[in-house]
């Protein structure tokens, strides 16, 4: 089943147009990565899914975006809503200054959830999701700034979780990251599309090709090729494909 | 369990199943032709068709956990030595179904009980299978040390593989009538001897992958 | 080859200490300035101080008695500029910082403030006095006095705000958007914790101004001489700062004064560097607090 879609979307900043007719589709319960060189448009597409694009000033969407088939650039769609449906992870990891239950609680806290035992709940459930229960469960009210940079990171995706999206963007979610770390967000991904669909930019293509079953590849705002991430790393059809998974690019 | 080793573990069980494959077409085509069934040598050649399949696919799966896995060290050893394996026993499967081939298309009924004495056709297909079998016990118990003990039964394959011109010219020369038969027969020996090379050659990848160790071409290998 | 040969290494060396050295004497100098004036003031004054010059009324003609009176003024009128100012000057700096779009609007207001800032205090002083005295009536009172002192320090409160919350990282703010927080949420819930400790030590520093400033008081609050305390917003009161002026040129007995100008002096100083500590101490609280929530 087709989870999130875009038809024919383009973007423009300005005079700028940073995507070009962009049509592709993500199956629920599946990973898609997005590659491609830097400025291509991917984390641009990225954005479209749960509206962050909406911050900038100056920025026009055309086309439609769709997630579970509703057009979530349509009038009536509530924005905080959309964005409690479809979670994001971003490059450096960002955990707010406040304790690490109090990060993991914060989703839900400013939507209006106030029952306490569901929240404790809901935080040790998204902590065990990240893989980071074992290493934060006797110190849940410290600091979120005590964690290493790798366990911030999967804090960041247990407050993701928290609220219960069914899509989780990552927006290069290991580039600021120590190859083991990097390694144990690779593995909760395996882990997470089993409940969740995912979308992960990344400029690392074997990253791409280790966590991901389908990959798109961006150049120039445009889609040039995608497909299962097997067939684009083994046998790309298209020649830009090819040059810029084998490295031979520009 | 990473996600990495899972792909590998599946890859080395489908491996064992190949392998599986591949042991049961030798025994058969052994059975096949002491007995002269045509049956269990039609057999055969409707199952090489799943061999050949199989290989394909365990191809396809060391490609692709290559190209998206980029594998290293031991995890780099079982790729490649799995993907070289599956070479040897497509290859032993190959032979299986001509000695299948031979027994369907032959007109006659059965084959003169001497002529399988006087080549002892029965030890050599036993050592074949044996070779076989005992690589992959060696895999599965991860034992490099059994892998080498089959080399021993590689020279016994050799040593009835040059007997064997004598022994069948010897034959031909005392049943002239028969030598279509017993020219075939020879040429079922020396597929036999050349099942027990690719055995030495999968024993050798065992060794690659568990020891780092090249044992080809006499260990011309990169230790010094 | 050895491409540093040992004269550029002593070259370097040489002109590794001589600089060395100008800093050091270069701060030394700032220090034992600081420390020079201070240590005039407290020689001459600490001799004045007892805890009936800080509790009584001034008496004949300001020669003897205390500065009771001014401290209280003084912290009157801290307390009124405070009032007025900080509400005003936070919010409107949160909402030039957070919620209005940059354009020429923001860049008019901001570059008003700035000049706000520049404005030399007496003016402040004279245009207090026509408005809060003389037009809305208030008279020489505590009312006119913290209003026109909470002028003089609301551009530098907006400043302070604003320059907080722009050093707020950007990611925190998009971090708290994706989980579906609306931006009145996110403000109150993580941009205002992050920033507080810089915008409450811009507060604490501005009190620091307020309570030295003489000029805007001179014409709207503040009493020659008035032995007793204020009843009400609207009352006069005496202010540490003019009074100190008052000692200094325009007393009675000036010479018989001078020690009470000293004491006066080192009271206003001190009360200056208790906000400053307090602001110290204020900010490393909060930034614990911040990362401990």
């Amino acid at each position: 089943m087709i989870k999130i879609e875009s038809k024919n979307v383009n973007l423009f900043y300005g005079d700028f147009q940073a995507l070009k007719d962009v049509t592709m589709a993500v199956e629920e319960n599946t990973v898609a990565a997005l590659i491609g060189p830097s400025g291509c448009g991917k984390s641009t597409y990225l954005r479209l899914f749960n509206r962050m694009n909406d911050l900038i000033n100056n920025i026009k969407i055309e086309g439609e975006v769709l997630v579970d088939g509703q057009d979530i650039y349509n009038k009536g769609i509530n924005v905080d809503e959309l964005r409690i449906k479809v979670g994001m992870v971003f490059q450096k990891p960002n955990p707010f200054p406040k304790s690490i239950y109090e990060n993991v609680a914060y989703g839900l806290r400013v939507n209006g959830v106030n029952d306490k035992s569901f929240i404790e709940e809901k935080v040790i459930t998204s902590l065990k999701h990240a893989a980071l229960w074992k290493e934060v469960k006797d110190k849940l009210h410290k600091s979120a700034f005590e964690l290493s940079g790798g366990q911030q990171q999967r804090l960041c995706i247990a407050r993701a979780l928290a609220i219960s999206p069914s899509v989780v963007l990552m927006d290069e979610p290991a580039s600021a990251l120590d190859p083991i770390s990097t390694a144990k967000i690779e593995e909760l991904i395996h882990e997470l599309k089993k409940e969740y669909t995912i979308v992960i930019v990344t400029h690392n293509m074997q990253q791409a090709a280790r966590v991901s079953d389908y990959t798109a590849f961006f150049y120039l705002g445009e889609l040039i090729e995608y497909g299962k991430t097997a067939n684009i790393f083994t046998n790309p059809t298209n020649i830009h494909t090819q040059n810029y998974v084998t490295g031979r690019f520009g | 369990m990473t996600h990495l080793e899972q792909e590998l573990t599946q890859l080395r069980s489908d491996l064992f199943e190949m392998w599986s494959l591949v042991l049961k077409q030798v025994k058969s085509s052994r059975d096949a032709l002491i007995n002269f069934d045509k049956d269990i040598a039609a057999e055969i050649r409707y199952k090489e068709k799943m061999v050949d399949a199989f290989e394909l696919k365990l191809d396809r799966d060391c490609e692709n956990l290559i190209a998206l896995h980029t594998p290293v060290a031991v995890d780099l050893r079982l790729t490649l030595a799995v993907l070289k394996i599956n070479t040897n026993l497509e290859r032993i499967a190959d032979f299986a179904k001509s000695i299948a081939s031979f027994v369907l298309y032959c007109n006659k009924e059965s084959l003169n009980p001497e002529l399988l004495q006087v080549t002892q056709i029965r030890d050599i297909f036993d050592n074949a299978i044996d070779m076989l079998s005992e690589t992959r016990k060696a895999l599965k118990h991860e034992n490099s040390k059994m892998a080498i003990q089959t080399f021993v039964k590689d020279d016994f394959l050799d040593e009835m593989n040059e007997k064997s011109t004598a022994i069948i010219s010897e034959y031909i020369a005392k049943h002239p009538e028969e030598s279509e038969e017993a020219l075939t027969l020879y040429s079922i020996i020396k597929k036999l001897e050349r099942i027990g090379d690719h055995c030495s050659n999968i024993a050798e990848e065992i060794v690659f992958y568990m020891d780092a160790k090249v044992l080809k071409h006499g260990g011309l290998d990169h230790e010094d | 080859m050895n491409i540093l040969n040992s004269s550029t290494s002593k070259r370097k060396k040489r002109s590794e200490s001589i600089s060395f050295w100008t800093f050091r004497l270069m701060s030394w100098f700032v220090c034992s300035l600081l420390f020079i004036i201070l240590g005039f003031i407290v020689y001459h004054g600490i001799s004045v101080i007892s805890w009936e010059f800080l509790t009584s009324m001034p008496k004949e003609g300001m020669t003897g008695g205390g500065i009771y009176p001014a401290i209280v003024g003084t912290l009157c009128l801290i307390g009124g500029s405070v009032l007025f100012s900080f509400p005003i000057g936070v919010l409107a700096g949160i909402f030039m910082n957070e919620y209005a779009k940059d354009g020429v609007f923001v860049r008019f207001v901001r570059m008003m403030t700035n000049n706000l800032a520049g404005i030399p205090s007496i003016v402040f002083g004279l245009f207090g006095m026509s408005l809060f005295v003389n037009t809305l009536k208030f008279g020489d009172s505590i009312l006119a006095g913290s209003l026109t002192l909470g002028l003089l320090t609301l551009p530098v409160v907006i400043r302070t705000t604003e320059e907080a919350l722009k050093a707020v990282d950007n990611s925190f703010r998009t971090g708290s958007y994706a989980l579906g927080a609306s931006k009145l949420q996110t403000i109150r819930k993580v941009v205002l914790p992050i920033a507080s400790p810089n915008i409450i030590t811009g507060l604490i520093l501005s009190i620091g101004r307020v309570s030295g400033e003489t000029a805007p008081i001179l014409f709207t609050v503040a009493a020659y001489f008035l032995p007793k305390l204020p009843h009400s917003v609207f009352d006069q009161v005496m202010a540490l700062p003019y009074h100190l002026y008052v000692l200094a040129t325009s007393g009675t007995d000036i010479e018989a004064a001078r020690p009470m100008a000293y004491g006066t002096a080192l009271v206003l100083i001190a009360i200056v560097l208790i906000f400053n500590l307090l602001a110290n101490a204020l900010r490393r609280y909060l930034s614990k607090k911040v990362k401990m929530n």
